[in-house]
Parts: C-alpha cells; sequence; structure tokens
C-alpha cells in the first residue's frame, strides 16, 4: 500500500517536471527565436533552408534601428510617459490605498468596489471621450496626456494591489508610534509606508510594465513624432517598409528587456502583491 | 479637536516661526480629524472621476448623437436610437458578435486549462520549479505588440520556423499563410491569445491553491481516494471563488481589449477575426464615426454586464 502510494507520487512528480519544462519552452522559444532573428543577417532570415543557430552573427538591426528609425525618440517618449503614470500613481494611490487598508468608514466596502468595477468599462468607451476632452484642453499628443489617460486604468488596479501590501504589514509598530505621539500623517509616513516598500515598488513596477507595453490608447492619443510611444512606431514600421524583420525582432528585444529585467527582480513580491489582492478582491 | 492628545501636547511646547509656518503641522492636525480618511481618497477619487466616470458618461451621450469628426457639416446633433437602429441591419456588427463569443469561449476555455494544469505542476513545489515558474509567467508581461510580432513572424508564411518544423514533422504538406486564410486566422490567433494570458490563471489559481488547507488532502489520502478525485472532489471546490473571480476578469479583458487582433489581423482576412471591441475601435479611429463607436462599445458594456451578472450568479447557485 505505502509503495503504491510513493510510486504514485513518484509518476506525478516526473509528470509535474515533464508538464512545467514543457511550458516553460513554450513561454520563452518565442523570445528566444525573436533574439536569433535580430542578430542573423538579411539572407539568413529571409532563406530557403531555415537556418536555425545563427553561424555568422550581426548586430545591424540593432544599429539600423537606433540610427534609422527614430526609436531613441520612442523610447525616450515611452520613458516620460510612464514615469509620469507611475508617479501619479504613486502620489494619489499610496494614500488612497492606505486609508482603504487603514481605516474602516462609512461606504468604504461601496468605494472599494466602484474601484474595482471601473475596470470594466470598455477602453473604447473611453478612448473617444478622452480623445475629445485632451483636444479641447491641449493634452492631445502629448505625454502627460497620455499618461493622465493611462491612469483610468492602472490607478484602481495599483489601489488595490498595493492595499494588499498594506493589510500584510504589522499594525503594533503604527499603534505604538501612535501611543508616542506621533499623528496619523506621521504614522503613515515614517512607519507604515517604510514598512510596505518592497510592496510599493514591486506595484509601481507593475504599473509601469503595464504603461510601458500600452498599445491601444497611445494609437489613438498620440499623433506625431512629439509623443508617440514605441509600441505605436514599432507596430507603424510594419507598414513603412517590407517587413523588416531583423529590424521588427531587434526593436522587440530591446523594448522588452527592461520589462524582463524589472520582472525578475520584483517577481517574487509582485507575484504575491497581484494574488493577494485578487484572492481577497 | 482640542479634546485631541496629540493637540495638546503640541500646544504645550513654544512654538518656533517655523513650527507656525510649517505646513507638515497643519496636515499633522488634519490627520488627527474625522474626515481623514475621506481626504487621503480625494485626489484619486477626482481622478477617477474625470478620467473614467466622465468619459464613460460622455461615451453613453455620444452613442445618441451624431458625431463624424471628418463631418463636421452633419453637426452634433442628437439621433436617439438611430445607431442603436443601424447596428440591428449592420452584417459586420453581427459577425463580430459571433466572432467575440467564439474568441472569448476558446480563449478562456484554453487559458483556464493551461493555467490550472501549470498551478497543480508548480504548488507541488518540487526542486527547481522556482525558475520554470518565472518562465512561465514572463509572457502575461510582455507587450501586445511584441507577443503578436514574435508569433506573426514564427507562423510567417515564407519565412516561419513553425511552419517549417510541422513540414519537417510530416503533419503539414507546404508552408501556411496561418493568418491570411479565413479558415485559420482565428484559431492562429487564439493561440497566440492563450499564450500571451494563460500565465494570469496559473498566477490566480496558485494562489487560491496556496490557501487550500493541507489536513483535506491527508484525510483525503486515508480515505484512499485518487489524485483525480482529490482534484475533483476538495481542489475544485475550494478554489470556486478564485475561478469565478479569474474567469469574470479574463473574460472582461478579452471583451474590452482588441489590441493583439489588431495587431495580427486589424479583424481580416474579410471578417473573420472582426471582434466588437475591434470593430468599435476601428469605427473610432479609422472612419471617426465617433456615434457609432460609442453605440458599439454600449452594447459590448451591457452584454459585459450581463455575463457578468449571470456568471457569479450561477456560480452562487452551485455554492449552495
Amino acid at each position: 500500500m505505502a509503495f503504491a502510494r510513493s510510486r504514485s507520487k513518484l509518476v506525478w512528480d516526473i509528470g509535474s517536471y515533464v508538464v512545467l519544462i514543457l511550458l516553460a519552452f513554450i513561454c520563452i522559444a518565442p523570445i528566444i527565436w525573436t533574439f536569433l532573428t535580430s542578430i542573423k543577417l538579411e539572407e539568413d532570415i529571409v532563406t530557403r533552408n531555415m537556418i536555425y543557430i545563427p553561424t555568422r552573427i550581426t548586430f545591424e538591426h540593432y544599429v539600423n534601428l537606433w540610427n534609422q528609425s527614430g526609436y531613441p525618440v520612442l523610447v525616450i517618449n515611452s520613458m516620460i510617459t510612464t514615469s509620469v503614470t507611475v508617479l501619479i500613481c504613486m502620489l494619489t494611490g499610496t494614500i488612497a490605498a492606505y486609508s482603504f487598508s487603514r481605516f474602516h468608514f462609512r461606504g468604504r466596502t461601496q468605494l472599494m468596489l466602484a474601484y474595482l468595477i471601473v475596470r470594466m468599462f470598455p477602453a473604447v468607451l473611453m478612448i473617444v471621450p478622452l480623445f475629445i476632452v485632451m483636444r479641447q484642453v491641449g493634452l492631445l499628443d502629448s505625454s502627460v496626456g497620455l499618461a493622465v489617460a493611462y491612469t483610468s486604468f492602472l490607478l484602481p488596479l495599483f489601489v488595490w494591489m498595493l492595499k494588499g501590501f498594506f493589510d500584510a504589514a504589522p499594525k503594533e509598530l503604527e499603534s505604538a508610534a501612535r501611543i508616542d505621539g506621533t499623528t496619523r500623517l506621521g504614522a503613515m509616513f515614517r512607519i507604515v509606508i517604510p514598512i510596505a516598500r518592497n510592496g510599493l515598488l514591486a506595484t509601481a513596477v507593475f504599473v509601469g510594465i503595464a504603461a510601458w507595453n500600452e498599445y491601444l490608447f497611445a494609437l489613438m492619443l498620440t499623433t506625431s513624432q512629439g509623443s508617440r510611444t514605441w509600441p505605436v512606431g514599432l507596430q507603424l514600421m510594419v507598414g513603412e517598409f517590407q517587413l523588416p524583420w531583423g529590424m521588427l525582432a531587434a526593436g522587440g528585444i530591446i523594448s522588452i528587456l527592461p520589462v524582463i529585467v524589472l520582472f525578475a527582480l520584483v517577481q517574487r513580491a509582485m507575484v504575491a502583491g497581484i494574488t493577494a489582492g485578487a484572492v481577497k478582491g | 479637536m482640542t479634546s485631541n492628545p496629540q493637540s495638546i501636547m503640541a500646544s504645550s511646547r513654544p512654538l518656533s516661526t517655523w513650527d507656525r509656518i510649517n505646513p507638515a503641522r497643519y496636515i499633522g492636525e488634519l490627520s488627527e480629524t474625522r474626515f481623514w480618511m475621506y481626504l487621503l481618497l480625494l485626489p484619486s477619487a477626482l481622478l477617477i472621476m474625470g478620467v473614467v466616470i466622465y468619459p464613460t458618461l460622455y461615451g453613453f451621450q455620444l452613442s445618441f448623437r451624431e458625431m463624424r469628426l471628418n463631418r463636421p457639416d452633419l453637426g452634433t446633433d442628437w439621433v436617439l436610437l438611430k445607431h442603436y437602429q443601424r447596428m440591428l441591419s449592420d452584417q459586420i456588427f453581427w459577425i463580430s458578435l459571433r466572432n467575440t463569443a467564439v474568441w472569448v469561449t476558446a480563449a478562456v476555455i484554453i487559458e483556464f486549462s493551461v493555467g490550472l494544469i501549470a498551478a497543480l505542476a508548480l504548488n507541488r513545489n518540487l526542486p527547481g520549479t522556482k525558475v520554470l515558474a518565472v518562465f512561465i509567467l514572463l509572457p502575461f508581461f510582455l507587450p501586445n505588440v511584441v507577443a503578436g510580432h514574435m508569433w506573426a513572424l514564427m507562423l510567417d508564411p515564407r519565412l516561419g520556423v513553425i511552419n517549417d518544423l510541422l513540414v519537417k514533422v510530416g503533419l503539414l504538406g507546404g508552408y501556411k499563410a496561418w493568418f491570411a486564410d479565413p479558415s485559420t486566422a482565428m484559431a492562429a490567433a487564439i493561440i497566440v491569445e492563450a499564450w500571451h494570458s494563460f500565465p494570469f490563471f496559473t498566477l490566480l489559481l496558485l494562489a487560491g491553491l496556496k490557501g487550500v488547507p493541507s489536513d483535506l488532502y491527508k484525510a483525503a489520502d486515508i480515505d484512499g481516494a485518487g489524485s483525480i478525485s482529490q482534484l475533483r472532489l476538495i481542489t475544485l471546490p475550494m478554489l470556486k471563488t478564485v475561478i469565478a473571480a479569474a474567469v469574470i476578469l479574463r473574460v472582461i479583458g478579452l471583451v474590452n481589449s482588441p489590441d493583439l487582433l489588431l495587431i495580427l489581423t486589424s479583424g481580416g482576412p474579410g471578417r473573420s477575426t472582426q471582434v466588437l471591441s475591434l470593430y468599435a475601435f476601428q469605427t473610432a479611429y479609422k472612419d471617426f464615426n465617433f456615434g457609432y463607436a460609442g453605440a458599439l462599445s454600449v452594447i459590448m458594456f451591457i452584454f459585459l454586464m450581463m455575463f457578468a451578472w449571470v456568471y457569479v450568479r450561477l456560480s452562487k447557485v452551485n455554492q449552495d
């Protein structure tokens, strides 16, 4: 009996490894293939006989992308938009998450639900009015305007995720500080936020990645090189040239590099935050 | 306020000039009032009102008006239900509706199944699987644009590696233009979408699995229940809330965001991958017909609300 059980466990263990290794391969294979394509010579990309491992390596696609396509400007625009989005979320969202986490007041549940439900509103329904309003106030085709539009779906997410981290932070230190005469303001900035700083960082990175990746709002709300972000610029290359696969691959790799690095650095805290928020929500 | 211990203490020591003008002191005092929690919420609430609530109401209103950016001569008059009536006889609307149903159903089923398998395997906490978890979760964090390009490259009719592999294995007679053939375009797009978003289910289900008490499994072991019946009788019922939340969030995402299809196919070939959100977006972005785009999104929103309501009710009924 015991032998049968341990053998069945072994079978499931082996099965788990097989499934996980297979899935992990499927998940990163497209990234590896894109990277390999980005360092192949043009004639090795478009060829009769598929070349799996390139024997000749070139970085000309990266050089071309950087020098000819205005990619640096796109990247800088994206950086500005992303930074402004994260800044707005941190300034307004941190205190909101703290309020939801630490106080019980009338209307709290309804308000929290409202912060959740606004995510159900179709992006397309908001994009048109945002376009009209942004045009009226002169924020159309500007990095700040785009960042403000991004807060429409990222701020509620930020508040919910960060609330989970604040909930997990112990309340004893805060109470002790309060007894010592610290104001609520002081307790929030000197005790609670420092304790939850890893969570705050993970939440900010999550929102930052989402803003960096966003495509639809950027397509509608930016119209020129002045504020266009890299996803829109990269997509435009498809129309401009005859599918320059090497350059597209190089652009893709450059653009996801910061995402991969940041995800690897904060993935544990970030995953904990997403799941905490989701399970409670 | 004066009965507050903090205020008394603050006033008991002499105030320097800096203390008098220091804004932190005033905000500190403000933080002791009854309104503090509402004050903390005010900035984010105002912002959400401005960028979500107001545009959404504006969008509802637009759906009853004429508004074409490229036809200013038409004005912006109220047209009541004209856009909604047009929808009834609009072939593309009905095709989009059907495609949306296929797109959402197929994607959710695949993403949930693969996500659950990955979560169950990861939850065994076998040595070395932490690294694999990072790889498995990664696609969810990658941009749609790059995910689309990577797969378009691999499925390319002339230089796609997947075509090459399938031909070499003998499953395919020759290279296939997956996204140019109406009979395979939707399936190919669903595969890309599933690759991109199945980690979302893994993430949430893994969190749910951590919350299932291990005593339940021990008791089942003693009773001699096999792994499959443990999954059916313990794991899935315990995960019911998480599954419901994950499915609703994913359906919202799939219905609302046309990004991936916009990048991969733009709704083509023909109308074979045209979904409602994409149709609404193109009506606004290409035709500048804001009124009709508004009406399409309103209908989409109503369908989504109905789905969420029915789904929540059904999962509650099952619980009783």
